[in-house]
């Protein structure tokens, strides 16, 4: 069998290049200039999720900022982002809306948390997918140098989730990270490679996505959402 | 696959309880509890075992799908997202079948 080399990973196993594609591009949007957020920020997220992830697991009430030597004095995150980091990536089912306050009375933006919260998220698939396969996890390019706007859409609004959404159509996790719309599209990127496409999600329940049935993947989305504990 | 075939929501509750009417249904299901433990051997064993029985174009497929409700879950839960309002009500069922009733992020979540 011969080498797969691709720019996000060297494999054997017969990796589809949309996917080695996509999370190529997810690292390249990862080290671009957020909303709210530096690509040097936004790559120090990733990097933290994959210190959340290597380390010794904390209770989820243990903050790592409190914890003395897991997190230098000079990192570039402040401390309520890289708690916020560790809590979603390690105990995603034991969020409550009194923590998200309390992270953002910490001086976080709500939109910049979105954007955090996206960031987040999307390494946890990314370096879980290579993880499993024994692959090496995707590396990450040089930051832009750009600053972020940080400029606040005052059309997005506090409606039915804790954090401001845009009045967009969909369901409703689609709906989460719209206030971001950067990290929306990157979100679907991702979905649109390894579930499938959010557009056809309720609209085509039969279709087969790649070697996969549509029922073998729901039973795969459903099991792995509920070792998540995730209700939605 | 037969779609028409009658689905059940074992191999969503746990990886012991069969098939549910799905192919492969409870070998990927053992597939999202390897990943999830992170334990190698575990996880070593139940690849070799979807290679195996499946190919190993369905285990990377199976591994992307997975991966990606590390994703969605986290989103979900970290922004507070409702259910959607036309799956409240049929859903009941499902809910209990599932035994998701009891996870802190339904007490979050708004109504």
């Amino acid at each position: 069998m011969s080498v797969l080399t691709m720019a996000a990973y060297s494999t054997e196993l017969p990796l589809r290049t949309d996917l080695n594609d996509a999370h190529e591009e997810m690292a390249q949007r990862w080290a671009t200039t957020g909303l709210w957020w530096s690509g040097a920020e936004r790559l120090a997220i990733v990097e933290e999720v994959r210190n959340a992830r290597d380390s010794e697991r904390l209770a989820p009430w243990e903050s790592p900022s409190q914890i003395d030597g897991l997190v230098s004095d000079d990192h570039v995150l402040p401390a309520a982002a890289v708690d916020a980091i560790w809590r979603i990536t390690n105990h995603p089912g034991t969020l409550t809306a009194e923590w998200h306050a309390s992270i953002l009375g910490q001086g976080l933006h709500p939109e910049a948390y979105v954007e955090l919260v996206g960031v987040v998220a999307q390494a946890n698939a990314v370096d879980r997918f290579a993880d499993a396969l024994n692959l090496e996890r995707v590396q990450l390019p040089d930051p832009s140098h750009a600053q972020p706007a940080r400029s606040s859409d005052p059309s997005v609004q506090i409606a039915s989730h804790w954090v401001p959404t845009a009045k967009i159509k969909g369901p409703n996790v689609v709906k989460a990270l719209s206030a971001v719309p950067f990290e929306n599209e990157s979100m679907q990127l991702l979905s649109s490679v390894q579930y499938v496409p959010l557009g056809d999600l309720l609209s085509d329940l039969v279709s087969n996505q790649n070697s996969l049935s549509r029922l073998q993947i729901e039973v795969l989305a459903a099991r792995t959402s509920k070792l998540n504990e995730c209700f939605y | 696959m037969n779609q028409d075939a009658e689905v059940t929501f074992e191999a969503i509750d746990n990886s012991e309880s069969g098939n549910g009417g799905v192919e492969h249904g409870a070998l990927l299901s053992r597939l999202c509890e390897a990943i999830y433990n992170e334990d190698g051997d575990q996880l070593a064993s139940v690849k070799d075992q979807v290679i195996e029985s499946a190919g190993a174009d369905v285990l990377v497929d199976a591994v992307a799908v997975s991966a990606n409700f590390y994703m969605m879950t986290r989103i979900a839960d970290a922004t507070g997202t409702p259910l959607d309002a036309g799956s409240v009500e049929p859903s009941v069922q499902i809910r209990q079948l599932v035994g998701v009733n009891s996870f802190t992020s339904r007490r979050e979540a708004p109504a």
